[in-house]
Formats: structure tokens, C-alpha cells, sequence
């Protein structure tokens, strides 16, 4: 392990100067869970490890006047397992968090930190993507809300400047029937991180047809994986087994996945198929169609 | 337990927690190529860091008078240091002493070694093509026996073949041209890792010319033995001390680290202590990868005509003991059955890969996969039922096995039947649920032998206090040996067991022991130390007669007195006893020995004294639609003689299903040309308490008047085969490698529908 110090500033103000001054060298921790393995396996080398543990204002949910959810950066992931708040608003959050990794990682583990350290076989990420989250990233220099969609550019990187701290993720509320899932598959131990996570959306409009469809594969490749053109084309339809498999099957046709011990490509191409159906067919299972047979 | 409150509050001291003033730290540098000539190893980056003391390379260890450089428990190939050659990805280039673990490891980061690449070998059947790479130059002419052979060992010279292990019955020939049906299948397994939750850790100190380890290793006398002739020395000049592990399942059989931390104490005059960083626990050793071919001969009754075997044990770079593991695995591999034309031939191979040794199961978990899952192909062929073809072939008492010995207190369809009862064999063997889930069930038997022959000894003490100690060199590695070792002292004397003190192995004090492994410690030293209980027992009743004026018929032992039977007013304490001889303690020896061995050529003769024996039965779930396989209900049944403590024998049978769930389902070693690929345990994965099956049930079959039959590794092998057999009869198609990974099981399922993957 390389000589690096801590600093454990208190406010966000402080923090910003921290990363204006040292660029690159700096590095914020977060539940430091990600941090912690490379540092040890020597792939990164920072001088100053910035704790974000004392800084207050950073951890908390709450509801925004417009009915957003608001994650603070350092909110840990068990704290939204377990948050009623969350259960009541948006309960598909708090079952995809309550799915990554283990309880002992969920305690340690923070909102920001998972987003921020883009690995490609994350949960949270396909999920906030499929919702229209916001990440809101502040630097000295700036204030952003950078779609979560556009967060992640590729394996271990994000579009954040070394300046730039996240300090909140935001959740856009879903209409009341819409019917949202996110379904996890595990192909070795169920402590194990995902071969393929899909999270699916779906809202009827009065006819009892798709007013939005949404559907995002994460870890099969190395960003979240949404095929517009696809949710497009099912927009306006019924949602029956028919549409479900067309999307399912376009999906795995359209998605070139990368293998790993979780899996082979050929395998998660399987899989796509496979998940994006049963993702579909649990939304559509959870949304309101009552009275609206198109 | 006896320790289980000073286990849960952490105040066990582990090897790990071992310490001396003064102590030095030791780090490795490893090898990053699969099989090299060492060009040149510079030190001078690694000798400027602050609190660096020694950097012992193998150009070092051979100016070193009087050294014999390498060691091997069957074999001796291992250098303490690379001396030349590097043999796999992790092989041991250079050594560091710091003062600080940080400095150890920071200066061995910086030693840089240049390496001239040699051909390298992965799979074991490559490495025996000739013209393969030699791992090794065994000649006949050469000693390569290790100090821990103790049965004959056949290296094929000229190849990497480091034994050839053979069963040769009946006829082969004449079995199969009797068969109505012969099959043949191969079957393989993975390398995996034991992942014991405390890492290799040891100690060692040179005072006075006497080398002192404080190590957690199952095998203390082994090696004591192997660091003696490694410094020249004779073995009472060394001491091993075993305190209590976390965990070892086999990892720490033989010597790993003890060589390397004697080594960097001997060259800086301070004691050295090493700990191994969990990478580095998953290079040091595996379970045997194997590959296996079987040809089964069959009369349409469901008969057995003959069964050969063709067995491979990719033992990596260094044997350990590989050739026994191969000797083992040979007899394991033919079953508990009939079969009246057998020829095995076993080899053990090495690779540039990481050693491979003693696992829990100790090769007949890989002989279990290959030949259960070749009995269910068999009764398939047959049209019969898995469980009542099983049973037309199984041993019964007094019948012989392939090796030629007679087998008495057999128990094998008993152990099967209740397995099958268990999981409701009877009901529907194979349900379609809908959705493309399916649920089926599956079944095996197992026979694994224990370690012969072998001998271990005890002494039993009682002093002036009262306190009655065993001595005995069983190592703790959180099976409870200690607490099964006072129950049986406890028993014979008449005291609570929690009050017998059981000390730590040390070969200074407790007195020889084969070494802990194969199940046979609760039998084997549990013989030694009643013996010597008993003994004890007789020596207080007559030094009581004596006091009391009484026959010694007439007196009984109860919480520590000896008091005559009726008139408990009339009774002494130990400690009086003791006072009154004028010693310190009394103290009586109790000894046990089992006998046999096999022919290597013909595997013919007594391949274990007694036979573990068990069944394991799983009922499954297969979502077709992705290969998953869930466990619904796993069940072993065990066959125990009598059961000294049920509490720790029925942990044994619940730690061995949830071993055998992770080899079943997902653990394995992935190389990519020598480089491990998974190192760590986000990548490799073992069973969580969440990937239990929901039902996990056993049986310990007891017998009045048996003997006690080990049980810490029975019910692991027959758990892969089990599922395997499950998921074939789910699937419809046979997915002959471990682990059965979702995409295994659906390639199976689509070449079953005639689709490529
Ligand atoms: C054993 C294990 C299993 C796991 N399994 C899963 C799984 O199944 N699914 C899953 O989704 N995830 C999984 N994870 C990942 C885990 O959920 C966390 O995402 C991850 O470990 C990082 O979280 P952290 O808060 O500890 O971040 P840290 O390690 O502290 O930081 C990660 C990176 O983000 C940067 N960073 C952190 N916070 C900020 C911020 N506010 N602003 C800017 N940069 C920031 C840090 O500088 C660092 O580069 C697993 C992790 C482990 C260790």
C-alpha cells in the first residue's frame, strides 16, 4: 500500500478546496469499501484520502417538494433497506438495495460510493438509470445534475472531474401505477455481485396501453445497457406476452455482452432474453391495468 | 465445547496471536511467470527500506553450509526457496525479514527478478504427451522418499508422473467380454481452496542450536521431522508447538510456511514470524483437479462385471502429498461395491500450478463425483432405479472388497436407505412444476478408508491438585478434539469433563501422534487416552485399596474421589492419592496402532483398518430456463459406531454438507495460463449462510458395542454426486464436470435438445 494522508474535513466547503488544490492525488472516501481493495491491490496511488464520514449534510432521504426522493451521497445502503420513507415512495429502491452484495457491505457501503466507483457488476446503477435519476456533482467550480444514464462512462469511470464531489442522488416519484422491479440474478453464491441485474418500468396510459416503458440491463457490459430504440417501438402497445418477448428478444440481439466468471457472453446473451422477460412480466404484474383493457 | 465461550469472546490465542519480543516479520516474493530459469534477483531496492533486515534468495540458501535446501512430506522437491527454477505462478523467489510486516512486504515489492520463460503445463493429461515440459528430474538413483512415506511410491522417471498407483483383480478383459453393456464416461473436478478462516501463521526461534515453531498445523511430528532434516539437525533439537487454529480443512497438513520462517530466523538470529495475506493462501495449496474415465461393465440383472479406471491428479508444481492423495483416491474410485474384474490405474501429475494436497474428503470427493455419477449413468442404461440398483450391488459384511481385504461392521445400504427415506425417495423421483422449474432427486454413497497404518499415543495425568491433564498431540482446529479427548479421559476417571485440561500439541511434551487428519483422531487418539485413563483409573484404585484397606472392586471413582461404593464418607480426593505416592503427578501412557497397507503394483492388501461410511441425498430444483440449480433438502447419513459427543459429530455432518453445497455449485480455481484469476474471495466465492440448502438434515447411525468411526469428512463427498445425480435426472442430460454452474447445466440442457452453445 502506498503513503497516503487522511484528512477528515467537516463541511462540503472544505471538502471542494481539498479536491481544488489536489487534483488527482486527492481522493474521497466514502464507505471506503471499493477504495480499500485497490488501494491494497496498488492500482491507485492518491497522496490524500479525503474521508467524507464527518462532513455533515451528506447522508439523509427525504421527499422534496416535488415528490422527488433525495439520497444524500453518504447515505449508507442499509439505511435505505430500512427506510420507511423509502418503502412508502419508491419500494423498488430499497429492494434493490436490499440486493447488493451482503449485510456487512450494505452497513459500510454508501449511495455515492457505489455510483462513484462505476463498476460494471453493480446493482443500484441499471435501477437508478431505469428511474431518470439525477446525480447532483458540485466542484468549486460548478453545481450539475448529470443523468445517472450518462454518471457511468465505462469500467471504473464516470464523467466526474477529480474537482468534483457527488453529494446527492435524485429519484424522480413514479406516477402511482406505474409498476417498477429490478430482478437480480446471482450465478454463483447469493453474496455474490450480479451476472445480470434488469430493472423495468412500466406505466399504462388510460387505454390500458404503455404510456413509458423502460427497461436497463446492468452488469453484462461495462455501462447500463438501454436500447431506446426498442422501448420506442413498444410505446403505445399492449403490454402483452407477445410485446414482452419482442422486447426480450431485441434486447439479447442488441446487447453485445462482455464474460467474466460470472458468466461467458454467450451465457448473458441467454440471460438477457430470459431476465428482461421476467422483469417485464413482474412490472406489468405490479402496475395498475384495472379498467383499462386496450 | 470445552473453549466455546473463550472462542466466541476472542480469547482463544490462535497460531496467528503467537509472539515473541524482538520478533521479526516475514513477507515472500512469488514468482509472476508459470515456469522459469531465474536470470538474476536483485535485492538492493528492497534491502534500503527502513527496518529491512535479511533478504534470502535461493543463491543465498545454497552457500548456507549444511542445509538441505528442499523438503516434501512424500516427495522431496520443494525448495525453502526457489533455487534456480520457478515452478508456478506464486513459487516462493526470495524471502524478507522486517521489523515491521509493512517493511516485509513493502521491500519484497521491490526485490525484481528477471526470469528466462520455459515451456509451461497446465492439465495433467498434456503433461504427460511426451516431450511435455518436466516439472521435476526424478531419478531412480536419487532418494525422493519423504520422511512422511509410508507406503511405496511409484514415480513414472521421464515423465511427470510422481505415482503410478495401481488395483489389479480378476480380469478386466474377461469382466467386459462378459458384460451385456458396457459403459464409459470421464468425469472432471476443479482445483479448489480450503479458505480456513485463519491463514498459514508460524513462528520460529533458534536458542541455543535448538529450533523452536510455533505453527497451526495438523501434522506437528511430520514436521518437526522435515525441519530437522532440512537444517541437519536431529529431531530433539527441534520443538513444534501447535496452538489452537482457526480452521485449516487439510490447507495445513505438512509443512507450508515453517521452512521459510525457520529459515529467515536461522540467517538473522531473531525469531521470525510469518503470516500468509489470503492471496496468498489461495497459491499455497488446492484440492486436486482431476480427470477420470471409468468403463463399466454390466449384466442386464444390474450385475457388475468390471470397471477400469483411468484417474488423473493434477498435483501442481510440488507433490505435497499428491502421491498419496492419487493412492487413496485409486481405491476410493472403485466404490462400495461387488465388482469381480477391477483395474485401477491412479496417477498423480505435475503441472505449473499451484500445489495441491490434503482436503477435507482427501480425494474421494473427486472419486465420489466420477464413480456415483457413473453408478447413476449405469442404472439408467439398466432401466432401474438408482437406489435398487445400488443396493443389488452394494458390500455387505464379511464380503470383499477390490483390494482383497474382507470388510466387517459394514453399513453401506443402510446408510443409503435411510439418505433415500430421508428425501422421500418413494414419492415422485422427478416433479414439473411449470415455468420450466423442475424438481428431481439424486442420491450417493461413499466410502472413504482412514490413514494406515498409523499409531498414536496419550498420557493422561492427575497432580496433587486434583487436575487431570491429557497430553496428546491431536491438533484443535475448532473440531473440537479438545473437548472429545477430556470427554473420553473424563469418562474413565469420573470427573466433569469441563475440568480435564487438554494441553497443546508440543513435541517436547504431549507424546507422538501420527497427525490429525482423516477423521481418525476421535478413534485413533480417542483409544490412546482412554487406554491410558484406564490405566490411570487402575493406579488410583490401587493406591485407594491400599489407603482404604478395601479391594479395589469395592471402590468407585465420582468427581474426583475414589470412595468406597456405599460408604461415600469413606473416600480420598486424587490429589491425595497423588500427595501420598510423593510425585508431582501420576501419569500413564496409552498407546494405538492400525495395521496394513497395499501392494502399490496390484493394490491388493489392507487399505484401512476401518471404513467411513455414509450416504448423502439431495432433492433439487433446475429453473431450465437458466441452468440454476437450488438445493431443497440435503440429507447425509453417517455411519458412526458410537457417538462420543453428538453436539460436535453433528457440526461435523452440517460443516461437511456446506462444504459440499460450494464444491457442488460454484467454488473453483480459474487459471489463465498459471495466472489465477480469482485470488480473493469477492471473486471466488464459498457457500453463505443464505445458499444453504433450505433443509439440511443427517443421521449418525450408532451400533452397541461398535467402535467409534470418524466423522469429520464423511458426508462431504457423497453431496456433489448427489446433486449431480439430481440435476440429471431434472435435466435429462448429464453434466459430467464440478462445479454444476447455471451455464454448464443449460449447455447440457441444450445439447440434450440437439442446439450448439
Ligand atoms: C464484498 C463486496 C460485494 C459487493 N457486491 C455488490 C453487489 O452485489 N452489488 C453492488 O451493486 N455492489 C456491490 N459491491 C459494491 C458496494 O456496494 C459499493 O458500491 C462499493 O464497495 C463502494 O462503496 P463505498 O461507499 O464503500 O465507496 P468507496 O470505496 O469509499 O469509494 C468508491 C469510489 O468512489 C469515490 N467516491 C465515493 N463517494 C464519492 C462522492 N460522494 N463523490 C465523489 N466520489 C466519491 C471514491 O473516491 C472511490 O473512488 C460490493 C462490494 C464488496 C466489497
Amino acid at each position: 500500500m502506498a503513503e497516503f494522508a487522511v484528512v477528515e474535513p467537516a463541511t462540503v466547503d472544505e471538502v471542494l478546496d481539498l479536491l481544488a488544490r489536489y487534483g488527482e492525488e486527492a481522493k474521497p472516501v466514502a464507505g471506503g469499501t471499493w477504495l480499500a481493495l485497490v488501494l491494497r491491490q496498488g492500482l491507485l496511488w492518491p497522496s490524500l484520502l479525503v474521508s467524507l464520514r464527518r462532513v455533515s449534510g451528506l447522508a439523509g432521504i427525504t421527499v422534496d417538494e416535488v415528490g422527488n426522493l433525495r439520497l444524500g451521497a453518504m447515505t449508507r445502503l442499509r439505511s435505505i433497506e430500512t427506510s420507511p420513507l423509502v418503502w412508502e415512495r419508491l419500494p423498488v429502491v430499497a429492494e434493490t438495495y436490499r440486493e447488493v452484495a451482503n449485510v456487512r457491505v450494505r452497513y459500510q457501503a454508501t449511495v455515492g460510493g457505489n455510483l462513484c466507483d462505476a463498476d460494471y457488476a453493480s446493482d443500484p446503477p441499471a435501477l437508478l438509470t431505469a428511474l431518470d435519476a439525477r446525480v447532483i456533482a458540485v466542484s468549486q467550480r460548478r453545481w450539475r445534475a448529470i443523468p445517472v444514464r450518462d454518471f457511468i462512462l465505462g469500467h471504473y469511470q464516470t464523467v466526474l472531474e477529480p474537482d468534483e464531489l457527488v453529494t446527492e442522488v435524485v429519484v424522480p416519484a413514479l406516477p402511482p401505477d406505474a409498476g417498477a422491479v429490478y430482478v437480480k440474478y446471482r450465478t454463483r453464491s447469493h453474496e455474490d455481485r450480479p451476472c445480470i441485474g434488469v430493472a423495468a418500468v412500466v406505466v399504462p396510459d388510460a387505454e390500458g396501453r404503455l404510456a413509458r416503458a423502460e427497461v436497463v440491463v446492468g452488469a453484462v457490459a461495462e455501462r447500463p445497457q438501454r436500447l431506446p430504440e426498442v422501448l420506442d417501438a413498444v410505446r403505445g402497445r399492449a403490454l402483452d406476452d407477445a410485446s414482452i418477448g419482442e422486447v426480450a428478444e431485441r434486447y439479447a440481439a442488441g446487447i453485445d455482452p462482455l464474460s467474466d466468471l460470472r458468466g461467458s457472453a454467450w451465457y448473458r446473451s441467454e440471460m438477457i432474453r430470459v431476465f428482461v422477460e421476467r422483469a417485464l412480466r413482474a412490472a406489468r404484474e405490479r402496475a395498475q391495468w384495472e379498467g383499462r383493457q386496450p | 465445547m470445552i473453549d466455546a465461550v473463550e472462542r466466541v469472546t476472542g480469547r482463544i490465542r490462535f497460531s496467528q496471536d503467537a509472539s515473541l519480543p524482538g520478533m521479526l516479520h516475514a513477507a515472500a516474493v512469488r514468482s509472476v511467470v508459470p515456469h522459469g530459469r531465474i536470470a538474476r534477483v536483485d535485492t538492493a531496492a528492497a534491502l534500503e527500506v527502513p527496518g529491512v533486515v535479511a533478504v534470502v534468495t535461493g543463491e543465498d540458501l545454497r552457500r548456507l553450509p549444511g542445509l538441505r535446501p528442499v523438503y516434501g512430506p512424500q516427495i522431496e522437491d520443494q525448495p525453502v526457496v526457489a533455487l534456480d527454477r520457478v515452478r508456478y505462478v506464486g513459487d516462493i523467489v526470495a524471502l524478507v525479514a522486517a521489523e515491521t510486516p509493512r517493511a516485509a512486504q513493502e521491500a519484497a515489492a521491490l526485490v525484481t527478478v528477471e526470469y528466462e520463460e520455459l515451456p509451461a503445463v497446465f492439465d495433467p493429461l498434456d503433461a504427460l504427451e511426451p516431450g511435455a515440459p518436466l516439472l521435476h528430474e526424478l531419478e531412480p538413483e536419487r532418494p525422493h522418499e519423504g520422511t512422511a512415506l509410508y507406503f511405496g511410491i511409484r514415480p513414472q522417471f521421464g515423465t511427470n508422473c510422481c505415482n503410478l498407483f495401481r488395483i489389479r483383480r480378476g480380469d478386466v478383459a474377461r469382466g467386459f467380454a462378459e458384460a451385456d453393456l458396457v459403459l464409459e464416461e470421464t468425469f472432471r473436478t476443479p482445483a479448489i481452496q480450503h479458505v480456513a478462516m485463519e491463514p498459514h501463521a508460524a513462528l520460529a526461534l533458534w536458542e541455543d542450536g535448538r529450533l523452536t515453531v510455533w505453527s497451526g498445523t495438523q501434522t506437528p511430528f511430520n514436521t518437526r521431522q522435515i525441519l530437522a532434516g532440512i537444517f541437519g539437525l536431529p529431531v530433539e533439537r527441534v520443538r513444534v508447538v501447535v496452538p489452537p487454529m482457526g480452521g485449516s480443512y487439510g490447507c495445513k497438513v505438512f509443512p507450508r510456511i515453517e521452512p521459510q520462517a525457520a529459515l529467515l530466523a536461522y540467517v538473522t538470529g531473531r525469531p521470525v514470524k510469518f503470516v500468509l495475506r489470503r492471496d496468498e493462501e489461495f497459491v499455497t495449496l488446492t484440492r486436486h483437479a482431476t480427470v477420470v474415465t471409468i468403463r463399466l461393465g454390466l449384466k442386464r440383472d444390474g450385475r457388475i462385471t468390471a470397471r477400469e479406471v483411468r484417474a488423473y491428479w493434477n498435483t501442481g508444481a510440488y507433490a505435497d502429498c499428491g502421491p498419496d492423495v492419487a493412492r487413496k483416491g485409486g481405491f476410493g474410485i472403485v466404490g462400495p461395491y461387488r465388482i469381480p474384474n477391477v483395474a485401477v490405474d491412479s496417477r498423480c501429475v505435475y503441472t505449473n500450478l499451484p500445489p495441491a494436497g490434503a482436503f477435507r474428503g482427501y480425494a474421494v470427493t473427486q472419486a465420489t463425483w466420477a464413480s456415483e455419477s457413473m453408478m447413476d449413468l449405469a442404472a439408467d442404461a439398466l432401466g432401474l432405479d438408482p437406489l435398487e440398483f445400488r443396493l443389488r450391488n452394494l458390500l455387505r459384511d464379511g464380503e470383499t472388497f477390490a483390494t482383497g481385504e474382507t470388510l466387517h461392521d459394514v453399513h453401506f445400504a443402510e446408510c443409503l436407505e435411510r439418505a433415500a427415506a430421508a428425501i422421500g425417495w418413494e414419492g415422485p423421483q422427478r416433479r414439473e412444476l411449470g415455468d420450466g422449474r423442475v424438481r428431481a432427486k439424486g442420491l450417493a454413497v461413499v466410502m472413504k478408508g482412514m490413514t494406515t497404518p498409523s499409531r498414536s499415543e496419550a498420557k493422561v495425568g492427575v497432580d496433587r491438585s486434583g487436575q487431570v491433564t491429557v497430553y496428546s498431540s491431536t491438533v484443535e482446529l475448532g473440531q473440537g478434539a479438545r473437548t472429545v479427548l477430556a470427554q473420553l479421559a473424563a469418562e474413565a476417571l469420573g470427573v466433569p469433563y469441563q475440568q480435564v485440561r487438554v494441553v497443546d500439541p508440543d513435541t517436547d511434551r504431549t507424546p507422538f501422534d501420527n497427525r490429525t487428519t482423516s477423521s481418525r483422531s476421535t478413534y485413533m487418539m480417542g483409544n490412546a487416552v482412554r487406554q491410558a485413563a484406564l490405566a490411570l483409573r487402575e493406579r488410583l484404585l490401587l493406591a485407594a485399596a491400599q489407603r482404604l484397606e478395601v479391594e479395589p472392586a469395592d471402590l468407585e471413582l465420582v468427581d474426583g474421589n475414589v470412595r468406597v461404593a456405599g460408604a461415600p464418607a469413606s473416600a480420598l480426593t486424587f490429589g491425595q492419592l497423588v500427595e501420598a505416592t510423593g510425585q508431582e503427578e501420576l501419569v500413564e501412557h496409552g498407546e494405538f496402532r492400525n495395521q496394513g497397507g497395499l501392494d502399490p503394483d496390484t493394490g491388493q492388501g489392507i487399505a484401512s483398518s476401518h471404513w467411513h461410511q455414509g450416504a448423502g441425498a439431495v432433492e433439487v430444483e433446475v429453473d431450465t430456463r437458466t441452468g440454476k440449480v437450488t438445493i431443497l433438502h440435503a440429507h447425509a447419513s453417517v455411519y458412526a459406531g458410537q457417538v462420543v459427543n453428538w453436539h460436535t459429530a453433528e457440526l461435523q455432518n452440517l460443516g461437511c454438507i456446506v462444504f459440499g453445497v460450494g464444491s457442488a455449485l460454484f467454488e473453483e480455481l480459474v487459471y489463465d495460463q498459471g495466472q489465477l484469476v480469482n485470488p480473493n474471495l469477492s471473486d471466488y466465492l464459498i457457500p453463505s449462510f443464505l445458499d444453504l440448502p433450505e433443509r439440511m438434515t443427517h443421521d449418525l447411525i450408532e451400533r452397541p458395542g461398535a467402535e467409534i468411526h470418524g466423522l469429520g469428512e464423511t458426508a462431504l463427498p457423497p453431496i456433489p454426486a448427489a446433486v449431480g445425480n439430481a440435476v440429471a435426472r431434472a435435466i435429462g442430460a448429464r453434466v459430467t464436470e464440478l462445479p454444476l454452474t447455471p451455464e454448464r447445466v443449460l449447455r447440457a440442457i441444450r445439447a440434450r435438445d440437439g442446439e450448439r452453445g
